[in-house]
């Protein structure tokens, strides 16, 4: 009977598909197919019978998915931009050690960030800063001034022309946001960062929407990793990258999974990915990625013009602690979310209102009534909802870890988020209104 | 006598039936169940509505329920004000349109709508091909792709398909007899419509507005790649994906959409009940057909490429990307270049070998239960058959989503007998749930082919000596061939273009078929090109595919017109 | 062909509280050409495709050249059936359709051959062996559909309405064709119809049903002239009835008073029924009509009347006339020449007592 041929196909095809390669290494990382065909050709090619298998998920996803699968089933090797993610994994023992990986030649640290965890669970694969990057037409067209700082992005002229994306997607706009956040400390820090969202015109599901919508021209700039705005610029888009004095270098990591299915294959990957070979794929102009190894080590392959880290750390004014980043690490997700990702229209609204009352009333906004309404305006839309103190309170950021699938976690959790949401809704709303009064007058 | 004898049936259909329900209770019940279950359990197990009330304690959450709504009802009403005219030319007017708006029928059902989303920024952005034009000829900004218009826009234009279809069936179901006593009754024009046309085509409509509204209410593809998150099912999707398949907030999103989902379709199906107003008698012919004014004409014509214009404008752009060597801020790409299908082809044939094989598998696994269902609902008699009839279109009301994270739930930690692999990292997953959330097609398919087969010809084969196996094999199979290829024919596209389950069950590169592919394409920059370059592809694999199963549809149908019993001659013989 | 009984014993059957058939008592000679007579939902269909195997029957047993055939599925029982719709299997050339049952039984292919050319000879179809179903008129369809059945040398052949989707003189010509053709294979048949004269015009014996219960089973000529009571009596056939009390009643004959009319007096013969009403039941074509104020023949009763309304049909025109309370339906053959009584006209019109049967009322 036709049935049963197609059956017994089928069932044939399953056998063959599922039997296990002895050689795979499966990767979970969040970067692209571009710098992932890279190293799977070169890796390849330099030990056959090794396959390696690429498993594409957005950090905070690819921790989940580890999280859920059983020991033995998970993947073998995590790599991932954000160092807070390999923390996280760290903390949930998620990572297994591999101390004899590392390669000796990279050193310690990048500007003050070590590039090696010291318990040697996690090495710094490549380094990577963040920075803003901008479309040449959109600015020239809108006669917008090419953008140098993160402040030059919250000016009255850049209202609409703004892509970001949250740190809940997006492991580059976490540690942008905790950049500002130590930079200029925490209530400066979240108003640059509400000032900003309120001049951008969408929060985009994942970091890469905020290159993308720069490269086609939806926005005129936004924050991004550096490898973004250097590819982007290699592909001829029309856009531009400059690295802010706020800025962070930061490693891009790579580590062994604890319970992985294919360990020892696994370590070799890692070895390749910090050896000079592997350290040499970074440099592809398509990938644009900034290496581990000191350029002294890699002379004569660095192409014309390409950033030099060392350079750049030194320049920064921010020194990245990763401490203060994990600790606090649900809170600001949840409070950007709720403050800014989840309340944007409106966030919007009351920034717009500002501004047209600003405009309005041109030299009158300086003092007078008309003035105090508008700094009670600003104080509504681009004041943090929770304080510095409370956020540097330990049995406050104890509330986050707790366990969601307990109903009562959850309630709480979700009632706390609710309460932001409703209250920050309600700050932007009365800012529109005092706007208002105040451009009125 | 025996059980299986009271009910006419013999081991055979017993058997099947068991197995159908097998398939349906393992993969399709336990997972939906698991979803429910989690809503409703805290995490030491016991009872709770603390979730639900966590839900709505959120006004993020009223907020995106509020605007899965609202989105849903604006594409539903956009679309039909799209597919009603076109609907009315087709059947009331003779013109030469009616082959341009069969096509366009099709369309947009092709174009996966993440791949036409990213295309559709291109050309009706606020940077986009149209917005730069109208700037600067009229300083004018159309936020067609802002927020939510983004998201109904795409999806109107994907589904209004849906509504044009039923509508053009049902309204060519009605008697010209019924137009023709109320023209004899001094009725025409405007009103003879109002009053007479379309309440009895209304069954169609129905039909399809409420499939429109629970599939826009369901899609999480085109919100996620429109960067609308405030809707439910991408609420859902990043509440997993982030939190984990622990985050019970997403679970009860989960059952929400279900409830709502059943609700529209139980609904429908009531205010259709009874109403089944195809009144086609024997000897009587549709409605008339007009000519048209020339004013008419023109009217008809402009709409008509208007709205063509707007379907083709995200294959147009897609096509335009793929060629593209960079378009950026401006109406049209700087330059052309072959570039990106050389990189497809390289890299992609692995992608498009495993839609082949998780479609084409998915889909035979359709058709095949498609045609036990049909069989065991028309044919026999066991008790509760309607149920398995039920259950299978069930599958319509759950999102791919939710029925990605049941599955998921349900075989955690299970391995694939005799082999080492966990069977929700394996591709056997994702074909699964392919040919459950694609089954409800394939069965409406196999039911109607069943449905014209006269039980007498298969009677007529078994008082000839052939036993219900001969039967079906010789007569029931052969007369169905055109249905289950239909069937085959819309499981098979409408999973190669499936995304939400999709980004949840793929676990590795290597698994990933075409719509994922692209979807992966599509986060670099260097990607983009690629991307629409195999979304081309997919389109054109796609189209090939329907039209191949048009004709033969066409070339079996007319083979086996039923008779005419038409009885003029007196045999001589 | 071996000729073989078909005979129902206590067949009853039900679905859930509806009794569909019940206590049916038939046997069906060998080689008999025997008609199911009655309205829709007498259950003739469903007795016919219980015989065939399509149903089950609640209690009672099928017997089949003496053998209970009851537990056999339809295609053990070598029957053939044509269906009202003919079944022809469009995807099929009609010589597939027609070969289909010896291709079942596994015969050889010469032997296949040979048989179905020789059907289709048999029903004058041989030249259109290649085509399809829906290449065909109405009458060939239906001839195939024989073809079909008879290729296999059933036992029984069953025919479901084969006649009700033509038209009446392809009809006429066709039920002709079926009987010659029954005659000269004699294959016990078994034909459903809702059409007397179909059945009367063609059948051995038949049986009326109604309402899933035998009313009479008999020759066509018993049943026309001696139906046990009301329902048989109108089903075939036109028939008159004049209802009324019993006021004398002799050994000889019996005093009628008949409501809205008067008083008749007939004679009575053995079998009338003892009951106080009677209904006295004769057909149209015996009664006498003649103007009004005529010395009648005293052979017949005269009773006056008034022309209510008339059809001519050809070779006898039927009136309505009206007498007393009740309408009669009065059949007078016509000749040329002979004119159409006018509407009001009163006539008188004459009943043959040794026509009239005297049923229960």
């Amino acid at each position: 009977m036709i049935r049963l041929r197609h059956l017994a196909c089928s069932l044939a095809l399953l056998g063959a598909s599922t039997a296990v390669h002895a050689g795979t290494v499966t990767v979970i990382t969040s970067f692209p197919k571009d710098l992932t065909q890279a190293y799977k050709n070169a890796f390849e090619r330099a030990n056959p019978g090794i396959t390696l298998e690429i498993l594409n998920k957005n950090t905070v996803a690819g921790i989940a998915y580890v999280r859920e699968t059983p020991a033995g089933q998970r993947p073998d090797v995590f790599w991932a931009s954000a160092p807070d993610a390999f923390e996280v994994l760290n903390r949930d023992k998620l990572l297994a050690r591999a101390p004899d990986m590392a390669n000796p030649k990279v050193p310690d640290k990048i500007g003050s960030f070590p590039i090696n965890d010291p318990g040697g669970m996690y090495f710094g694969q490549a380094l990577a800063g963040y920075g803003i990057m901008y479309n040449t037409r959109y600015v020239k067209a809108n006669k917008l001034t090419p953008p140098v700082e993160w402040k030059d992005l919250l000016a009255p002229e850049w209202f609409g022309h703004v892509g970001i994306t949250s740190p809940s997607r997006s492991g580059t706009m976490h540690l942008t946001a905790e950049t500002i956040l130590q930079g200029e400390g925490w209530d400066e820090g979240w108003r640059t960062l509400l000032r900003m969202s309120g001049n951008s015109s969408a929060v985009t599901e994942r970091s890469f929407g905020v290159p993308d919508g720069v490269n086609n021209g939806q926005f005129a700039a936004g924050p991004v990793i550096d490898f973004f705005g250097l590819s982007s610029k290699f592909s001829k888009f029309p856009v531009e990258f400059v690295y802010p004095s706020e800025t962070a270098i930061v490693p891009a990591n790579i580590a062994l999974i604890e319970g992985a299915k294919n360990a020892a294959d696994a370590k070799q990957f890692i070895k390749f990915t910090l050896d000079q070979a592997g350290q040499e794929v970074l440099l592809d102009p398509k990938i644009s990625r900034l290496p581990v190894l000191p350029y002294a080590e890699l002379a004569g392959k660095i192409p014309e013009g390409y950033p030099d880290p060392a350079e750049i750390a030194k320049r920064s004014k921010v020194h990245f602690d990763v401490d203060v980043s994990q600790s606090r690490y649900y809170l600001v997700q949840a409070l950007y979310d709720q403050t800014i990702t989840f309340r944007l229209k409106e966030l919007q609204q009351a920034t717009k209102a500002i501004y047209d009352a600003e405009r309005k009333l041109g030299d009158k906004a300086k003092s007078g009534q008309a003035a105090d309404l508008l700094a009670q305006a600003r104080k509504l839309t681009w004041d943090p909802l929770i304080s510095a103190q409370q956020a540097g309170d330990a049995d406050f950021l104890k509330v986050f870890a707790g366990d969601k699938r307990d109903s009562a976690v959850s309630q709480k959790i979700t009632q706390m988020e609710g309460e932001w949401n409703g209250r920050a809704r309600a700050n932007y709303e009365q800012a529109v209104k005092l706007a208002g009064q105040a451009g009125a007058m | 006598m025996s059980l299986s004898h009271r009910f006419g049936l013999s081991k055979g259909p017993m058997a099947a039936a068991l197995l159908v329900l097998a398939f349906l209770a393992l993969f399709l019940v336990v997972p939906v169940a698991t979803v429910f279950y989690t809503a409703f359990v805290n995490s030491d197990g016991s009872l709770t509505f603390g979730h639900f009330m966590a839900f709505f304690n959120q006004p993020l959450m009223r907020e995106a329920f509020f605007n899965s709504l609202y989105v849903a009802g604006w594409s539903a009403l956009i679309a039909s004000l799209i597919a009603v005219p076109l609907a009315y030319f087709t059947v009331r007017f003779e013109f030469r349109g009616a082959l341009i708006i069969q096509t366009l029928g099709i369309l947009p059902l092709i174009m996966p709508p993440f791949v036409g989303a990213v295309a559709m920024q291109l050309i009706f952005g606020r940077s986009g091909s149209l917005n730069l034009l109208l700037g600067e000829w009229f300083g004018i900004n159309l936020p067609l792709m802002e927020g939510l218009n983004a998201v109904i826009f795409v999806e109107a234009l994907h589904y209004f398909p849906f509504i044009l279809m039923n509508l053009v069936v049902s309204l060519r179901a009605i008697d010209g007899s019924m137009e023709e006593a109320a023209f004899n009754l001094g009725s025409r024009g405007f009103r003879l419509f109002r009053r007479i046309i379309f309440p009895l085509a209304l069954p169609g409509y129905v039909a399809g507005t409420s499939l429109v509204f629970i599939k826009v209410f369901d899609d999480l593809g085109t919100p996620l790649v429109l960067g609308a998150t405030n809707m439910l099912a991408p609420q859902a999707y990043l509440r997993i994906t982030q939190v984990g398949l622990e985050d019970p907030l997403g679970y009860v999103i989960s059952v929400i959409i279900i409830a709502f989902s059943i609700a529209a379709l139980w609904l429908s199906a009531r205010v259709l009940k009874g109403r089944d107003y195809s009144t086609l008698q024997k000897g009587g012919g549709s409605i008339q057909k007009r000519r048209l004014k020339r004013g008419e004409s023109i009217l008809a014509y402009s709409w008509i490429a208007l709205v063509l214009l707007l379907v083709l404008s995200p294959h147009i752009g897609v096509l335009l990307l793929s060629f593209a060597s960079v378009w950026s801020f401006a109406p049209l790409p700087d330059g052309y270049t072959l570039a990106h299908y050389n990189a497809v082809f390289e890299d992609s044939s692995g992608m498009i070998a495993n839609t082949l094989l998780y479609c084409g598998l998915a889909a035979g696994i359709d058709v095949i239960i498609g045609t036990a269902i049909a069989y065991l609902l028309l044919r026999t008699r066991l008790p509760g058959r309607q149920w398995l009839d039920w259950m299978a279109s069930a599958a319509l009301a759950i999102p791919g989503i939710v029925l990605a994270i049941g599955l998921l739930r349900t075989f955690r930690g299970m391995e694939i007998p005799f082999t080492d692999t966990m069977l929700t990292s394996s591709w056997v997953l994702i074909m699964i749930a392919y040919s459950v959330r694609r089954l409800p097609y394939a069965l409406r398919s196999c039911v109607a082919a069943l449905q014209q087969i006269h039980v007498s010809l298969e009677e007529a084969a078994q008082s000839m000596g052939a036993n219900r196996m001969r039967t079906i094999q010789r007569v029931v199979v052969p007369l169905m061939v055109g249905g289950m290829l239909a069937g085959f024919v819309t499981s098979f596209i409408t999973a190669a273009v499936e995304l939400s389950a999709t980004i949840m069950l793929v676990t590795r590169e290597s698994q990933a078929p075409m719509s994922y592919g692209i979807y992966l394409y599509m986060q670099s920059p260097s990607g983009r090109g690629p991307g629409a370059a195999l979304g081309v592809l997919a389109v054109l694999a796609v189209a090939i595919g329907t039209y191949a199963s048009h004709l033969l549809i066409e070339r079996t149908t007319r083979r086996q017109a039923p008779g005419r019993v038409d009885n003029t001659e007196l045999q001589t013989s | 062909m071996k000729k073989v009984s078909v005979e129902c014993r206590n067949i009853s059957l039900s679905y859930g509280k509806n009794e569909i058939l019940k206590d049916l008592d038939i046997v069906i000679e060998p080689g008999e050409f025997f008609a199911l007579l009655g309205p829709s939902g007498s259950g003739k269909s469903t007795l016919l495709r219980l015989i065939a195997g399509f149903n089950r029957q609640s209690r009672g047993q099928l017997l089949i050249d003496g053998k209970d055939v009851s537990n056999q599925p339809p295609w053990e029982r070598n029957i053939g059936m044509v269906f009202q719709s003919y079944a022809l299997w469009p995807h099929m050339t009609v010589w597939d359709n027609v070969a289909f049952g010896l291709v079942e039984r596994k015969l050889a292919r010469e032997e296949i051959r040979e048989r179905t050319e020789a059907a289709l000879a048999l029903v004058g179809l041989a030249q259109f062996a290649r085509r399809r179903p829906n290449e065909l008129s109405g009458g060939q369809q239906q001839r195939v559909a024989l073809a079909r059945t008879i290729v296999i040398e059933p036992q029984v052949l069953l025919l479901d309405e084969p006649l009700s989707n033509l038209d009446k003189k392809l009809r006429v010509q066709m039920r002709r064709e079926l009987l010659s053709l029954q005659r000269r294979l004699g294959i016990t048949t078994i034909f459903v119809t809702h059409d007397q004269e179909e059945a009367m015009t063609t059948a051995d014996r038949m049986a009326v049903l109604d309402h899933g219960v035998v009313q009479q089973i008999g020759s066509p000529n018993t049943l026309f002239d001696f139906p046990v009571n009301r329902f048989v009596a109108n089903f075939v056939g036109t028939m008159n009835v004049l209802e009324g009390v019993v006021k004398e009643r002799g050994s000889a004959s019996v005093l009628l008073a008949v409501d809205g009319v008067g008083d008749i007096q007939l004679p009575v013969t053995d079998d009338v029924p003892d009951t106080a009403r009677l209904a006295a039941s004769f057909r149209p074509h015996s009664v006498q009509i003649d103007l009004a104020g005529g010395h009648g023949d005293a052979r017949y009763v005269w009773l006056p009347g008034l022309i209510h309304g008339s059809e001519f049909q050809g070779e006898f025109t039927r009136y309505e006339v009206q007498v007393g309370d009740q309408h009669l339906t009065v059949d007078q053959s016509h000749l040329a020449g002979l004119s159409i009584f006018p509407i009001g006209a009163p006539v008188a019109i004459g009943l043959d007592p040794g026509q009239i049967r005297l049923l229960a009322a």
